[in-house]
């Protein structure tokens, strides 16, 4: 061949094989790539077979990637050793050439051109540019592997992002807590989803006993995943419950996988997540109930303030005063002076079984029915008789009143009570004898029954005075839980101290029972009504 | 909650439509390369994905949707996604894949964004 024809061949297949790696450099698998460059081959050997190969590093055996009929695999397996572990082998066969290049990651690509005869001396032109393209080959591969673990590496860095910003979100939004779906089932789906879990499972048992289970997919049962061979899980333990999450089968494009520990972190931090979540909502709703509870008192405290008396009436011979302590915000409590038409006065003070709304209810049913039937003139143990049937249909079952009902006559000092199953009144005499007034009956609205009630009768002197009170003075506790009653005997204390006011003697009473109590919380109402005969 | 994968497609006015019902996973990811293939060779380069009914998606299912996409891209060809739940939205954008595939509300609108200007 000429040198001239030498150079223009050349120069031409250099041109060529520029325009090839541009398109060789698009191939995304080996097996696209060696079907390019077979392309590209037969367009520089028009008419040539030829067959493309693959071998391991390690392994004896060629796989075809492009088969063109030239029986490639057993040419390249009878080439000698030193030929096809070298790093580029050309071996010529009167039909064809064998090529062998070892390629970057230490596999070897093998290529058999089966080609026509074109004329004495073009073998060697035609066996460079077969060194040249096989080494384009490679270049393209190193290149097709570069951009693939480029690929590998911006997805998998995507994928870190997006397992840090779903773990970030999923915190979010199961410690909503308007969240519709359980927050179990939500962590549940991330976790499958970022770990490439097939499935899973989360189970709540309750002191051993399963009281929820929730599959992912929704169609899969835990009776079928228990079986798979990979699976991670984590759980813990809240308000008795154990919450076991469980994931099964790491999906990759080539099979199941291991999880591996990146997975069991995701895991134990969706879960974390979860029990936040559970604890952040019994939280809330105990900050509700306790706020629906203050609410509640405070309507019971308008409805008491609106009951109990602002000021007691002025009675002319007499000194009366009274005072009502709530050991809550709301008490059951009760006391008045309530002046009547025939001149007499109704002294009273009650105690409701319960505290809060349903106490201050029914006390102000109480103070409703026995204004109306004081108007009305009611005999007193037939108005006792009316307020018990009254105050049972009113109540729940465990709700009932006592009282301590006093009809006075101021001009005659003549006292009939009713005691409905109340602490009895005392009445201090002038010989400083104290006398008890104790006839009655049962609680108001204890039994549905017309229950006979039984007054009595007694006359204050001048100068003599009277105690009604609730139980919360008596059982006055302090820190060594020692009652107020058995330091401080109420009649002892009505017989020993009698101040010409009753405002005093109310104030004194309060102040015994504050130091006997100490720091002690109070636990029961307190309320006293004095009357002092001048 | 989520159930196995499921799928349908439809071919309108050269658009194949697929919609997917369930987890996109490794089986999912396959189900809609392989429906997407069977077309594609037929000539259609036009592709929604109506995710409508799947609210979870995890990197390998979300492996063959790239590769959907890059051979869309070698044949001037597109991929639309539609009715994504935010979540799933979210997942797909931070993995990158509205880079080179678009996303309507409904199959209607990306029918109708094909129609308009590319």
């Amino acid at each position: 061949m000429q040198q001239g024809d030498l150079t223009d061949r050349l120069s031409a297949q250099i041109e060529s094989l520029q325009g090839s790696f541009r398109k060789l450099s698009k191939a995304a698998t080996l097996k696209d790539l060696a079907g390019q460059f077979a392309g590209v081959v037969r367009g520089m050997f028009p008419g040539a077979d030829v067959d493309l190969l693959v071998r391991g590093s390690r392994s004896e055996r060629w796989e075809y990637l492009v088969e063109g009929g030239v029986q490639g695999a057993e040419r390249l397996s009878a080439l000698p050793p030193e030929q096809s572990t070298s790093l580029c082998r050309v071996h010529e066969t009167p039909t064809g050439v064998c090529i062998v290049q070892k390629l970057v990651d230490a596999s070897f690509i093998g290529m058999v051109l089966a080609r026509k005869p074109q004329g004495p001396g073009a073998g060697e032109v035609d066996v460079l540019s077969l060194r040249l393209f096989i080494h384009l080959f490679d270049t393209a591969y190193q290149d097709m592997l570069y951009r693939r673990n480029e690929k590998e590496l911006i997805f998998s860095l995507n994928h870190r992002v997006l397992q840090l910003n779903s773990l970030i979100d999923t915190g979010i939004e199961v410690s909503k807590l308007d969240h519709n779906a359980s927050p179990q089932q939500l962590a549940l789906e991330r976790a499958a989803s970022l770990t490439n879990a097939s499935k899973g499972v989360v189970r709540v048992t309750h002191k051993g006993v399963l009281s929820e289970e929730i599959c992912f997919p929704a169609d899969v049962s835990f009776k079928t995943a228990v079986d798979e061979r990979y699976r991670i899980m984590t759980s813990f333990v809240f308000a008795d419950s154990t919450y076991a999450f469980e994931l099964f089968e790491k999906e990759s494009r080539t099979g199941v996988l291991p999880f591996d520990e990146t997975d069991q972190l995701l895991l134990d931090a969706l879960a974390r997540q979860v029990h936040a979540s559970l604890e952040n909502r019994y939280l809330h709703e105990q900050a509700l109930e306790k706020q629906k509870i203050e609410q509640d008192m405070a309507v019971a405290a308008s409805i008491q303030q609106r009951i109990l008396p602002a000021s007691l009436p002025p009675i002319a011979g007499y000194d009366i005063a009274g005072i009502n302590i709530p050991s809550k915000s709301v008490g059951g409590d009760y006391y008045d002076c309530i002046p009547l038409p025939d001149g007499k006065y109704a002294l009273v003070v009650a105690d409701v079984a319960g505290k809060g709304v349903p106490a201050a209810l029914l006390v102000s049913s109480l103070h409703a029915y026995l204004s109306a039937y004081l108007e009305g003139a009611t005999p007193l143990v037939r108005l006792a008789q009316r307020l018990n049937t009254v105050i049972c249909r009113a109540s729940t079952d465990e709700k009932f009143i006592t009282a301590f009902i006093a009809l006075l006559s101021p001009e005659t000092g003549e006292i009939e009570s009713v005691n409905a199953g109340h602490n009895p009144a005392y009445v201090r005499r002038n010989d400083n004898t104290v006398h008890e007034l104790n006839e009655g009956g049962v609680a108001l609205g204890m039994l549905d029954i017309d229950f006979p009630f039984q007054s009595e009768f007694t006359v204050m002197e001048k100068g003599e005075r009277l105690l009604l009170y609730t139980d919360g003075i008596p059982e006055a506790t302090n820190e060594r839980q020692q009652m107020f009653e058995s330091a401080t005997p109420l009649k002892e204390l009505l017989a020993r101290h009698k101040p010409d006011q009753a405002e005093i003697f109310i104030k004194d009473l309060i102040g015994d029972i504050k130091r006997f109590t100490g720091n002690e919380p109070q636990s029961d109402d307190i309320t006293a009504l004095y009357l002092l005969r001048r | 909650m989520e159930q196995q994968f499921t799928l349908t497609s439809e071919v309108r006015d050269d658009h194949l439509i697929i919609t997917t019902s369930g987890y996109v996973n490794n089986v999912g990811g396959e189900a809609i390369a392989a429906e997407f293939s069977r077309h594609f060779q037929n000539g259609i380069h036009r592709v929604i994905v109506n995710l409508a009914q799947s609210k979870v998606v995890n990197s390998i299912g979300m492996s063959f949707l790239i590769e959907i996409i890059e051979q869309l891209q070698d044949t001037d060809g597109k991929l639309i996604f539609t009715n994504l739940d935010p979540a799933v939205e979210k997942m797909l954008a931070i993995m990158g894949l509205f880079k080179f595939a678009g996303k309507e509300a409904s199959v209607d609108d990306a029918l109708k964004s094909f129609v308009g200007p590319q």
